[in-house]
């Protein structure tokens, strides 16, 4: 699920750029640093809309490097156990296949595909149904729920079914027709 | 308080669960002599018929080996059913709790030894059925059962685990980014690379590969086992909503146990100061006997019984007819324990102070008769002893006859001690020098005397006198 919140980090800014952009220098670097992290807390940040507050900054000891805390807007997305998400499939394997919802990824093993897929393998391993209706493989799209994640402090990879009513195959790569 | 409902409860429980659970170490033959299957049942319903018991003589009874019976009772400790409770006591201790067993049941009555004072402490373990967490326990346990099928039974079970057959590491769904191979398609372990299995936690899920019958083989085989799980269990649900509204049975811990028994078992007549005074040199017995005799409170009610509040749940509270062969000399019993007539309350015995406890209804003169004879022996005694003052030796003697006599049986209504003694003064005078000569011979036409006197006086000054009583 997206969620636009207010975070706040402290950037540091080498000497060389003290100068009449100072601030677009500095909400520069706070975009390089911060887009496209995840923090265990609060999940992907996936872009800065504004910068709310620049704080004063503080000259560390030794260096010449200077601290500003920085107050910006973001948007964030952050899996949750339930949610239903739309995917795209990276990998199959024996044991299931990988799928990813933009920047995270999601692992459905192999029984919580339903039990009329099986696996074949090949040179395009898939899953597919008995009479060769449905078929799961590499770059298809999935509604998968999430039924699990596991939160480190950088990462955040969760567990998936499509076991469910609506779950499956929403299109294929091979757009027939 | 009703303990059997619970009871059958427990039973109940013990057939459905526990009957085939066997005791053994895995490492003995379990056919040789036979395995004991079911003797968890066995114990269950012992403990059933029982309250706080000590573990030997739980063993003792039913005829175990005490480490079988102690193996026994920590898995039944585990799973919930029993509470244990260890403690170092000497064997003065154990006798005490002997009687307290007794007069729980109503059985026998304390024999109170004077032993030597070697204090050794042995570790004793006692053990009691737990009906509130049974209750709990129970419901839990067939909800967890019939949980597991039905989420099966929605494929709701989610996180897959695997494990290594190599080194026999376990990782979980979370750890796949991990294990995925580049070279073939299955996971792999990452110390050794041995290929991971997939572990099924599916409980009808024996039949290898899938396929659209397996499954809904599979939903059969969940669906029947559901169904026969409803109907295998359905005496015991009834039972625990039958038992679902009753207060739980509950005897506390097990010194408040020994003390409410002790107390009843006193109060039951048997005034044995010895008794009372030994046991309240046990070490690390709590100091349960006397003190806390004045935890039961009294409620007098005049004219009528007399109720004692506080009367512990689970205590059966009659006092059992004693046989005749029980019954010595100068005990006091209540009317009921020599098997006349039966009586409602308990004494309480409080024969420090001259409390004026109000106990039993009792019939006047075979009361009278032991009292007085009692009293007169006492009272023999003192006289020999002070005979300067009259009125010294009024006061101390009934004080210290009263005292040391039983001070409780007196009836309600009737008059007290202090009536007797303003009106007997002038009687005892005469009477003194026959009181030496004969005993049994004086001692009933004193007692005669004091009847009448007795009923004279009561005539006369029962409204007068508003003695406190209690």
């Amino acid at each position: 699920m997206f969620f636009h919140i207010v975070l706040e980090r402290k950037i540091q800014l080498h000497p060389r750029y003290f100068g009449p952009h100072l601030r677009d220098k500095l909400v520069a670097k706070l975009m390089k640093e911060v887009e496209g992290t995840c923090s265990g807390r609060h999940g992907f940040v996936v872009a800065i809309t504004g910068v709310e507050d620049i704080g004063k900054g503080l000259i560390r000891e030794g260096t010449g490097f200077v601290t500003f805390p920085v107050k910006y807007q973001c948007v964030v997305f952050r899996p949750f156990k339930g949610e239903i998400l739309e995917a795209v499939v990276t990998m199959v394997n024996k044991m299931g296949f990988f799928a990813e919802a933009g920047p995270v990824q999601i692992f459905v093993s192999n029984h919580l595909i339903p039990d009329d897929m099986e696996y074949q393998a090949g040179d395009m391993p898939n899953y597919t149904t008995s009479d060769g209706s449905v078929k799961i493989q590499k770059d298809c799209e999935v509604r998968l729920k999430i039924m699990g994640t596991r939160v480190d402090a950088t990462e955040i990879f969760c567990i998936g079914t499509i076991k469910d009513d609506f779950l499956g195959v929403i299109s294929d790569p091979s757009a027939a027709s | 308080m009703s303990l059997e409902p619970f009871n059958r409860l427990v039973k109940l429980a013990a057939r459905a669960f526990y009957d085939d659970i066997t005791m053994k170490g895995d490492n003995q033959p379990k056919t040789g002599r036979g395995d004991n299957r079911g003797i968890a049942v066995v114990v269950l319903d012992a403990l059933a018929r029982r309250q706080w018991v000590r573990e030997e003589d739980l063993a003792k009874a039913l005829k175990l080996h005490s480490k079988q019976l102690r193996r026994i009772l920590r898995f039944f400790e585990e799973e919930k059913f029993v509470t244990r409770d260890h403690r170092k006591e000497s064997a003065k201790g154990a006798k005490i709790f002997s009687a307290a067993v007794a007069a729980a049941t109503g059985e026998g009555h304390q024999t109170g030894k004077e032993g030597e004072e070697k204090v050794k402490m042995h570790t004793h373990s006692y053990c009691c059925l737990d009906y509130a967490q049974i209750y709990d326990v129970v419901r839990y346990r067939i909800h967890k059962m019939k949980k597991k099928l039905k989420d099966e039974l929605d494929s709701r079970n989610t996180v897959q685990t695997y494990v290594c057959p190599n080194c026999g590491k376990r990782y979980s769904a979370f750890d796949a980014l991990q294990l995925i191979s580049f070279t073939d398609d299955v996971f792999h372990c990452e110390r050794c690379d041995g290929e991971l299995v997939a572990e099924s936690d599916k409980l009808a899920a024996d039949e290898m590969g899938d396929g659209d019958d397996n499954r809904s083989r599979r939903r059969e085989k969940l669906k029947d086992l559901l169904k026969r799980i409803e109907e295998q269990l359905n005496p015991l649900t009834t039972q625990l909503s039958r038992v679902k509204d009753l207060p739980v049975p509950d005897f506390g811990t097990l010194q408040q146990w020994e003390a409410r028994a002790s107390a009843a078992a006193r109060g039951y007549g048997e005034i044995d100061p010895n008794d009372a005074n030994k046991s309240s040199q046990v070490p690390g017995y709590g100091g349960t006997p006397m003190p806390s005799l004045g935890d039961t409170k009294v409620e007098v009610d005049l004219g009528g019984g007399v109720k004692e509040e506080a009367q512990p749940e689970g205590k059966p509270v009659k006092a059992k007819v004693l046989p005749p062969w029980m019954i010595k000399e100068g005990m006091v019993l209540t009317k009921e324990q020599r098997g006349e007539t039966s009586i409602e309350a308990d004494a309480s015995q409080e024969t420090t102070i001259d409390d004026k406890k109000q106990t039993d209804m009792m019939d006047d003169k075979s009361l009278k008769d032991e009292y007085y004879k009692a009293y007169y022996d006492a009272y023999r005694a003192k006289l020999q002893e002070t005979q300067a003052i009259k009125q010294e030796v009024r006061v101390s003697a009934s004080d210290d006859l009263f005292g040391t006599t039983e001070s409780s049986h007196r009836q309600v209504g009737m008059k007290s001690k202090r009536g007797h003694d303003d009106n007997d003064d002038v009687e005892w005078e005469d009477d003194q020098p026959t009181v030496d000569t004969g005993n049994a011979g004086t001692s009933y036409k004193l007692a005669a005397d004091l009847n009448m006197e007795a009923k004279e006086s009561e005539e006369e000054e029962d409204d007068d006198i508003d003695w406190e009583e209690g």
